[in-house]
């Protein structure tokens, strides 16, 4: 079965997938395969960007959603005719003769990845770049795993894959989708430690963050800075030990990731 | 043809592939495949070597490298920028120029009654033949030299960044062509990459890299030497995921070879740059734009009263140091420079100051940057000096102390060879750049000088080739009669962006409508900024519409010969502006293209070499002669050259210098890297803005002889409170692609206005935003006395309070004098020089104010001014073609 692997510990927000896809489908018809995707407002390939944080600790995720090629795919349950089907390689396509005015299909889709084609009336999606993969010229990778300079992202067949460390996007779904994501974004608390009687920052002091789940801790690094990483999403106490003082204080990363700013010790 | 006529039906099996360099730097850059079918284009991708050649045949070319155990290796794949990803939108974009244009209420002629010049960026254009276009413009130069002497033609954009190209190569193929009719004057470029180097720098190490930008020369193997022995890079205005794009997207790959062998990347940056945000490792520390003298200072402050220099190599390598040291300590101006001083100034805090201080003064550190904004502000030859006195009190040269600049980026050994893009012979022939004229004008100088009539100027302010000493030399516009003096009347421009690129935009949009300029002509594929000025505008062919030789060159992970058809056939009637040139010639004289052609003096026999001779004599010249044969060549389009055998003995930037300062000294006055600058000294005098040390410098009103009030400490603030960071735009490149549909719909490119135009976003800090009573998305006014540009507001963590960004190189949507829709931030930059003595520009870190445009004020608008705001626009794609086009179907 074919599988992606988007190893977002590569990426670095280029857009070249996203704009590999655009230039792969927009204005060339790749029938019976695909219809030709409008040249803008389709993503079949999204490149999801949020920024997290506040100043100074300030990252910004970069998450490309295509078509998950979904084992157990709602857009096929939600198809009539077999408008929508899953080939022998595992790949899901949309049969843009027999899905036209099958607007359902779009809504079918936890993931939102299939898009409506208002000119066409059909609706339209990544296709794993199949009529590529068939054809084995003149390349045969989707055009975003070809198009990705820091290969980011993979394509191959899912045994032969290393799948360590990965998850699926949105498991609860319980899809059995077949693109696998390491270095999903998680959430962070992040701070800049100092003493302001001297100015300085203070190095190497433990920083805690205790929640009913469990406890993480780092020191801070020659900049005062702090990075708790991959926390989880809940009310959290902070504490700071460093210089012979000390903080402490609560932060919440229900709703999102936190950047402290300047923590003053006392 | 209609914007999306590209390839279509099914099965678009390409039947040509052509592999070549399009990357928007102008040099070649990664290459990349375009395949095209039934003359359209239907993708453009990257290759792989592996794709004509075996491993076996390539073991002697691609490079690599071990550092701490472990290797980087040259990619096999290469890694074009996105902009020549995208491509094909530029190709098919709904604003290309297909036909020749004329202004429709332009008369040649120089009537002052037909040429309405005060409706330039007004008035629109009509559809002419080609045969018009060139009888008008041979006549019009005729004319204009007969009336107003032989040198009254100025041509402008003879350098500067464009489509990648060598025997199309845009720029200077009109002064091929008035060079040999006769006169012209010369407009040359400045320094703007490197504006601080330039006219900074160059005091306290000599005039470097092609023998005077002002970076630190022989840029080879410097990558090599940071991997290896660095232990921290800081990017101090370098943010190479934008700005690698000018040739390659290979130093991605870089920086996380080097994080992964445990380098220390810090990005301090007025914004939150794309390299810093994608990457957990890096610490960034923000500062406000154009403070990076006080930061300088307040660290070296930490290093001389905390003994974290290098006490040894100041003794034997440096001049002026005690100059330094009482600046520093205060023992000068009374103000020691500590970090709560700097802080205060750069509003980065104490601490962070000293903490960043204290690492850079125990690791061993190396300076990134890529033509920065902090080298590209008022008085920006402060921090380009400052620069150096870091380098310098840490020991630069020393393995691992790098300063890693434009010039540095080549991973491959085998760059040091010549390979066929450098020598260039016939861009050379053809395109005239760096060509010597009697009479000239700086391109930062053009719109004063049209409008005054007169310029006059310190030092030769040409981008290569002008040494420290030319900079004491004061040069006048026009010359002496007698020598060739002409004020000039007529403008043809082969790269219509200065609006747009240089300084003071507004007062270059003035300057086109000046009736003086009794013709301008542009030759552009796109028709924006400068063609919108224009009375005749050529079409120009892009890079797949051309057959050529063009390979990757500066900047790429390996230097590589290709040699492509043209992919598909001209868009429109579009032609490369070489063969402009020959088409306008003929009207001149019959033989005149031969001897263009192939770059001949009068006199001297020439043939009339076609395209394909051209491009065979060019790999003739070309080291790899000995390597592969021309019909193999041609037959697998590229060729990736040998590795230098001799390539590890060159020693990288400084290391020479540093080893031994007697044997091989920097090319200052006493050989040393100089603190203090004698030079300046006796030269200037009374210079208070570039004195012989590099200062923080406050500036003032013009009244007391300041050139600038540009901080928030001066008077101005009071009205412009905001720093503006006007550095290049991650979706463009300088002030191309900004049509690209596919870029204008990411989140950072654009923001989507409640009236559905998509505007140049103003980045501004949650603090300010509130201030303001602004929200993201909102419409903004961006301005100063010098007009207004609109924008949407981008409210966002990545930005300083007191600053703002807007990226330059947003086309220019004109709506009236001084007032712009586009987001053209350039428009209100300072149209004066860097200082008194530096005719440079200074096009970021100045002040603005930004306010929430209400419903009320543009529904005021629209009403006032209907024309602009009813001309045809795409959202998808921006102001276009149709809506500057009479009679568009």
């Amino acid at each position: 079965m074919k599988a992606f692997l988007v190893d977002l510990n590569k990426c670095v927000g280029c857009y070249d997938c996203q704009i590999g896809c655009k230039d792969e489908h927009c204005g060339n018809c790749w029938m019976p395969y695909a219809e030709s995707q409008p040249d803008t407002g389709q993503f079949w390939l999204h490149l999801y960007e949020t920024e997290h944080g506040a100043r100074p600790h300030v990252k910004v995720s970069y998450v490309p959603v295509m078509c998950q090629h979904c084992e157990n795919a709602p857009c096929i349950k939600a198809a009539k005719d077999d408008a929508v089907y899953q080939r022998e390689d595992g790949l899901v396509i949309i049969d843009p003769e027999k899905a036209k005015g099958q607007k359902q299909i779009v809504d079918a889709c936890p993931y939102k990845a299939i898009f409506w084609n208002e000119e066409l009336e059909i609706p339209q999606k990544c296709t794993g770049c199949a009529h590529l993969i068939d054809r084995g010229h003149p390349i045969s990778v989707p055009r975003c795993v070809d198009n990705c300079h820091l290969d980011a992202i993979q394509f191959g067949e899912e045994s032969e894959l290393d799948l360590a460390d990965t998850e699926r996007l949105k498991p609860e779904f319980g899809l059995k989708t077949r693109v696998y994501y390491r270095g999903l974004p998680k959430r962070f608390v992040a701070g800049k430690v100092y003493d302001p009687e001297i100015e300085e920052v203070v190095t190497g002091a433990t920083v805690t963050a205790k929640s009913p789940s469990g406890s993480w801790t780092v020191k801070t690094d020659a900049f005062g800075d702090f990075w708790l990483r991959n926390l989880p999403e809940e009310e959290l106490e902070l504490t700071i030990h460093g210089g012979g003082k000390s903080y402490k204080g609560n932060v919440s990363t229900k709703e999102k990731s936190i950047g402290m700013g300047n923590i003053a010790l006392k | 043809m209609a914007e999306h006529e590209v390839a279509s039906g099914p099965w678009q099996e390409p039947e040509t592939t052509i592999y070549r360099g399009m990357a928007c730097g102008g040099t070649g850059g990664e290459l990349s495949a375009i395949d095209s079918k039934d003359g359209k284009v239907v993708r453009i991708r990257p290759i792989r070597y592996t794709d004509e050649y075996s491993m076996d045949e390539l073991k002697d070319s691609l490079w690599s490298f071990t550092a701490r155990g472990k290797t980087l290796k040259c990619p096999v794949k290469t890694a074009p920028p996105y902009q020549s990803l995208a491509y094909k939108k530029r190709i098919y974009s709904k604003n290309r120029v297909k036909y020749p244009l004329k202004r429709v209420d332009w008369e040649p002629g120089g009537d002052p009654d037909k040429i309405n010049a005060e409706n330039r960026g007004k008035s629109k254009f009509v559809r002419i033949s080609w045969d018009e276009a060139c009888d008008i413009i041979a006549d019009e130069i005729k004319r204009v030299r007969k009336t107003y002497g032989e040198n009254s033609v100025l041509a402008v954009g003879e350098d500067g960044h464009c489509q990648s190209k060598i025997i199309h190569m845009v720029g200077g193929n009109h002064i091929n062509l008035l060079m040999r009719t006769g006169g012209f004057t010369r407009e040359v470029r400045t320094p703007d990459s490197v504006e601080g180097f330039y006219w900074g720098a160059k005091f306290a190490w000599g005039a470097q890299v092609q023998a005077g930008l002002g970076m630190f020369d022989n840029g080879w193997n410097v990558i090599e030497d940071v991997t290896k022995n660095a232990d921290m890079v800081i990017m101090q205005a370098g943010d190479l995921e934008t700005t690698q794009n000018y040739a390659s997207q290979w130093m991605s790959r870089v920086m996380r070879f080097w994080m992964d062998i445990g380098i220390k990347l810090v990005v301090v940056d007025p914004f939150c740059t794309y390299t810093s945000v994608c990457h957990d490792e890096i610490t960034w520390i923000p500062l406000l734009p154009n403070t990076d003298v006080a930061l300088d200072y307040g660290m070296m402050y930490v290093w001389l009263t905390e003994g974290l220099y290098d006490v040894n190599y100041v003794e034997t390598h440096t001049y002026g140091f005690d100059k330094l040291k009482a600046y520093v300590l205060g023992e000068e101006d009374g103000i020691p420079k500590t970090p709560k001083w700097a802080s205060e100034i750069c509003g980065v805090e104490p601490w962070t100051i000293k903490a960043l201080a204290r690492e850079w003064g125990t690791k061993t550190t190396s300076i990134l940057h890529y033509c920065g904004c902090h080298v590209r502000g008022p008085y920006s030859h402060e921090p380009g000096r400052t620069e150096v006195y870091k380098l310098a009190l840490q020991g630069f040269g020393a393995p691992g102390v790098q300063q890693i600049h434009l010039f540095s980026y080549g991973g491959g050994k085998q760059a040091v060879r010549p390979t066929p893009y450098g020598p260039m012979m016939f861009s050379e022939m053809h395109a005239m750049q760096f060509y010597p004229a009697d009479q000239t004008i700086p391109r930062t100088l053009v719109a004063r000088s049209i409008q005054n009539g007169h310029s006059d100027w310190w030092g030769s302010p040409q981008i290569i080739f002008a040494m420290p000493d030319e900079q004491f030399e004061h040069n006048f516009y026009p010359i002496e009669e007698d020598e060739g003096g002409a004020k000039v009347h007529m403008l043809w421009s082969e790269k219509p962006c200065n609006q747009t690129c240089w300084n003071g935009g507004f007062e270059f949009q003035e300057a086109m409508r000046n009736k003086d300029l009794e013709c301008v002509i542009t030759n552009h594929p796109w028709l924006e900024n400068d063609s919108l000025f224009a009375d005749l505008v050529l079409p120009v062919t892009t890079p797949a519409e051309e057959s050529d030789i063009v390979g990757s060159g500066m900047g790429d992970s390996i230097e590589v010969v290709a040699v492509q058809d043209a992919a598909i056939p001209p868009v429109g009637e579009s032609l490369s502006d070489y063969e402009i040139s020959l088409k306008i010639a003929e009207r001149f004289d019959p033989e005149l293209p031969k001897q263009m052609a192939e770059g001949r003096i009068e006199g001297e026999p020439a043939f009339g070499l076609t395209i394909e001779q051209q491009k065979k004599s060019e790999y003739e010249r070309s080291p790899i002669v000995s390597e592969i044969g021309w019909e193999e060549l041609k037959a697998k389009g590229f060729y990736v050259p040998k590795q230098d055998p001799y390539a590890k003995d060159y020693k990288p930037n400084a290391r020479l210098f540093y080893e031994d300062p007697e044997s091989f000294p920097v090319g200052t006055p006493s050989g040393k890297i100089e603190f203090y600058s004698d030079q300046l000294e006796e030269n200037f005098p009374d210079d208070k803005e570039r004195q012989p040390l590099a200062k923080w410098i406050v500036g003032g009103p013009e009244s007391e002889g300041w050139t600038h009030d540009e901080t928030l400490a001066g008077e101005r603030a009071k009205k412009y409170p905001f720093l503006v960071n006007a550095c290049t735009g991650r979706w463009r490149f300088h002030a191309q692609c900004d049509d690209i549909t596919w870029h204008r719909e990411i989140p950072t490119a654009k923001v989507v206005g409640k009236d559905g135009y998509l505007y140049e976003p103003c980045w501004m800090s949650p603090e300010d935003a509130k201030k303001q009573g602004i929200e993201d998305g909102d419409i903004v006014k961006v301005y100063n006395e010098r007009g207004t540009v609109l924008c949407g507001a981008k409210v966002s963590e990545r930005i300083l309070p007191q600053s703002v960004m807007v990226n330059k190189g947003s086309r220019s949507d004109p709506i009236a004098s001084e007032f712009d829709r586009g987001g053209n931030i350039n428009l209100i930059s300072p149209a004066g020089p860097i200082s008194k003595h530096c005719y440079g520009f200074a096009v970021s870190g100045y002040l603005v104010d930004v306010q929430k445009v209400s419903d009320e004020e543009m529904a005021g608008w629209v009403k006032q001014y209907p024309e602009a705001f009813e001309r045809a626009y795409d959202p998808a794609s921006g102001s276009h073609y149709d809506g500057w086009v009479e009679g568009v179907e």
